[in-house]
């Protein structure tokens, strides 16, 4: 078990292609980080920078206390879960996990029960005769995490472990890693490009775009306090709706406007940093849940209130998704109660925005001035 | 439906037919061999096409009359020099493969080009310079150099084994990586025992090539005739005075050297097919 950190780490390809650039973090022993973002992010080469599997081109990584830029991948003490799993099909089960410890000359007796002890705490016990190609996706991700286990490294790093299993074992795997880590207490560092994933498993998610951190938190605050537009729309399914508003303050009353529209926004935006932007373009985000067609509430908030034209109707059984067109020209989510709601297609639905929950991000930055 | 199934028929039957008639074609030489080696009168051409009479004569006199044509020599020779060639080639040929498809150093891509282009000249073209450099180190009409000459240049054959690795995922080296292993183990117990197919490919290839070879060994060996191979010895019993009575015996001498490749091939035959196929198709 270690810290691992990473201090002003760049990697730069030949031709000069920026992969990750100024990285900095400081991971805790026995904490679960996610690196999120799209494709191209920089994330894997991170995490395989990490691994020693990649060359880092400026900066530090310490794994524990030491410094690891030159140390081997074998040397670092850490084990990794691959995308395809890399699993070695000439090998059985048991051989593919007791391969690193034979490597390592680990005693026979020792080697067997480990993996015993692993492939019990992954229920694999009865597949350590077979072959990879006789496993199914599941099965397959199990061994690879086995294989990773019984080394009992200071650091397990994942690289897109569950995206190429199917939608229902990926949920279940998931609750199978985190439940993995909190028996082993082990630092995790793992890599994926699905935001549940990250909400769901990571105790601090590191949102990547283009090489740069975007922002390092823990997934409650990420989703309630996005540092800027991009984390905002990122995390967050259906995306946050973003909207081009002007910002007028009277006295303490601040309201956005667009469209004709005008919103009024509650006392806690009536603060010097919203205040200076009087008068200015925002951009205003808003959760589709902040977005309501619940009748009581909507009567309730005249203030906020946003006629809309109902393009689709998406049933999901808890929820139901509403495409909606805001004052004929801006499309927007709204995220409603199946049991409240009453729009249907072609309706000039009456939407209300809960005021408390509006982000206000600069223009020109797309920083967040208040969320 | 009726008369499309019936287009089927006719194209499936005359595709039938014509893959007959071929296979018959090729089949004639070795059948006319067989026969001929088995033949009692002596003799290159005769007026018939079956022999009139049957004997192992011509089989047993490769073996017995060894005074001016040392069959069972030469064959041990050709043997001896395919084996260490093979051993050498193999090793060669996988090595080279394994370290243009994996390894990244700054003139992979140059040394890959300079290989292609060296491939499209032929063999003899170095026969002249190959000869002096050999009598220069002393090594001329010796087995050694007919197998440094057969191997020497094999890992230039690093095409289709480099295809085949390309194929095999890097993530496989990676995790061997992560787990603890250095680029030796994971060549002899990650890549090579996935490889089967292209390894049985490069054995068979790489045995057989001494035993068809003619132009070195007569270039190398010149009148040192203990040191002949096969195909070499063999061509002398087809001399204006040797070939009416040695012909039969020369026919019997080919059937024989057709035994060792002929065994190797059935054995390895379903691997030789895949091996071909899987380095090519993807590579």
């Amino acid at each position: 078990m270690a810290s691992v950190s990473l201090k002003n780490v760049y990697k730069r390809y030949e031709g000069g292609v920026v992969a990750v650039s100024d990285f900095n973090i400081d991971i805790e022993d026995k904490e679960f980080i996610i690196l999120v973002g799209p494709s191209g992010c920089g994330k894997s080469t991170t995490l395989r920078m990490i691994a020693g599997l990649e060359e880092i081109t400026e900066g530090e990584i310490y794994i524990g206390e030491k410094l690891v830029n030159d140390v081997q991948p074998k040397d670092r003490d850490i084990a990794m879960v691959f995308q395809n799993y890399a699993l070695y099909p000439h090998m059985t089960v048991f051989d593919n996990m007791a391969f690193g410890l034979k490597l390592r000359k680990v005693p026979k007796d020792e080697i067997k029960r480990r993996v015993t002890e692993a492939a019990k705490i992954l229920e694999i016990e009865h597949l350590l005769d077979r072959k990879p190609k006789a496993l199914s996706g599941g099965q397959r991700q199990r061994v690879a995490l086995g294989r990773a286990i019984v080394r009992d490294p200071k650091v397990f790093l994942m690289d897109e472990p569950l995206s190429n299993l199917d939608a229902k074992l990926r949920v279940q795997m998931r609750v199978e890693i985190t439940k993995l880590h909190q028996r082993l207490q082990t630092t995790i560092i793992y890599v994926t490009h699905d935001q549940t994933e990250a909400m769901t498993m990571g105790t601090r998610i590191v949102v990547m775009k283009d090489g740069f951190i975007q922002q390092i938190d823990n997934p409650t605050n990420l989703y309630l306090h996005p540092q800027n537009t991009f984390v905002a729309g990122f995390i967050g399914m259906p995306p946050m709706n973003f909207i081009n508003a002007l910002l007028t303050v009277k006295g303490d009353d601040v309201s956005i406007s667009f469209n004709d529209i005008n919103i009024a926004l509650p006392k806690k935006y009536s603060t010097p940093e919203v205040k200076a932007y009087d008068g200015k373009e925002v951009i205003v985000g808003i959760r589709p849940e902040a977005l309501t067609d619940d009748v009581r509430f909507v009567e309730n908030h005249p203030q906020t209130q946003l006629p809309a034209s109902v393009d689709v109707v998406e049933m999901l059984g808890a929820e139901t998704y509403l495409y909606v067109t805001v004052a004929g020209v801006t499309s927007m989510i709204a995220r409603v109660e199946p049991t409240v709601s009453n729009s249907k297609v072609g309706d000039i639905a009456k939407l209300a925005v809960d005021g408390n929950r509006v982000h206000l991000f600069d223009k020109e930055t797309e920083l967040v001035i208040l969320s | 439906m009726k008369s499309s199934r019936a287009r089927s028929i006719a194209a499936n039957s005359a595709i039938y037919v014509i893959l007959s008639v071929m296979g018959i074609l090729w089949l004639i030489p070795i059948a006319w061999l067989v026969l001929i080696s088995f033949r009692a009168e002596p003799g290159a051409w005769t007026p018939y096409i079956l022999p009139q009479s049957y004997t192992l004569d011509n089989y047993t006199r490769l073996f017995t009359d060894t005074q001016l044509f040392n069959y069972p020599r030469w064959f041990m020779n050709t043997l001896i020099v395919a084996i260490f060639t093979c051993l050498i080639s193999t090793v060669m040929v996988l090595m080279t493969s394994y370290t243009l498809s994996r390894l990244r150093f700054k003139s992979r891509k140059g040394l890959l080009n300079l290989g292609l282009i060296l491939g499209m000249f032929p063999g003899f073209m170095s026969m002249i310079a190959i000869y002096y450099i050999l009598k220069a180190m002393g090594l001329s009409q010796s087995l050694l150099a007919l197998i440094m000459v057969y191997s020497g240049a094999s890992g230039l054959g690093y095409f289709i084994a480099k295809g085949f690795f390309d194929t095999i995922p890097k993530a496989l080296d990676e995790a061997a990586i992560v787990d603890g292993a250095n680029q030796n183990t994971i060549f002899w117990q990650i890549i090579l025992p996935l490889s089967k197919p292209i390894v049985i490919y490069t054995v068979l290839t790489s045995f057989m090539a001494p035993w068809v070879d003619f132009i070195f060994v007569s270039v190398i060996m010149k009148d040192n005739y203990n040191n002949y191979t096969i195909a070499l010895g063999l061509y002398q019993m087809l001399t204006r005075e040797n070939i009416y009575r040695y012909f039969t015996q020369f026919c019997a001498g080919a059937v024989l050297i057709a035994i060792p490749i002929t065994i190797l091939f059935v054995i390895m035959q379903k691997y030789y097919v895949s091996g071909v196929t899987g380095g090519a198709v993807k590579g």
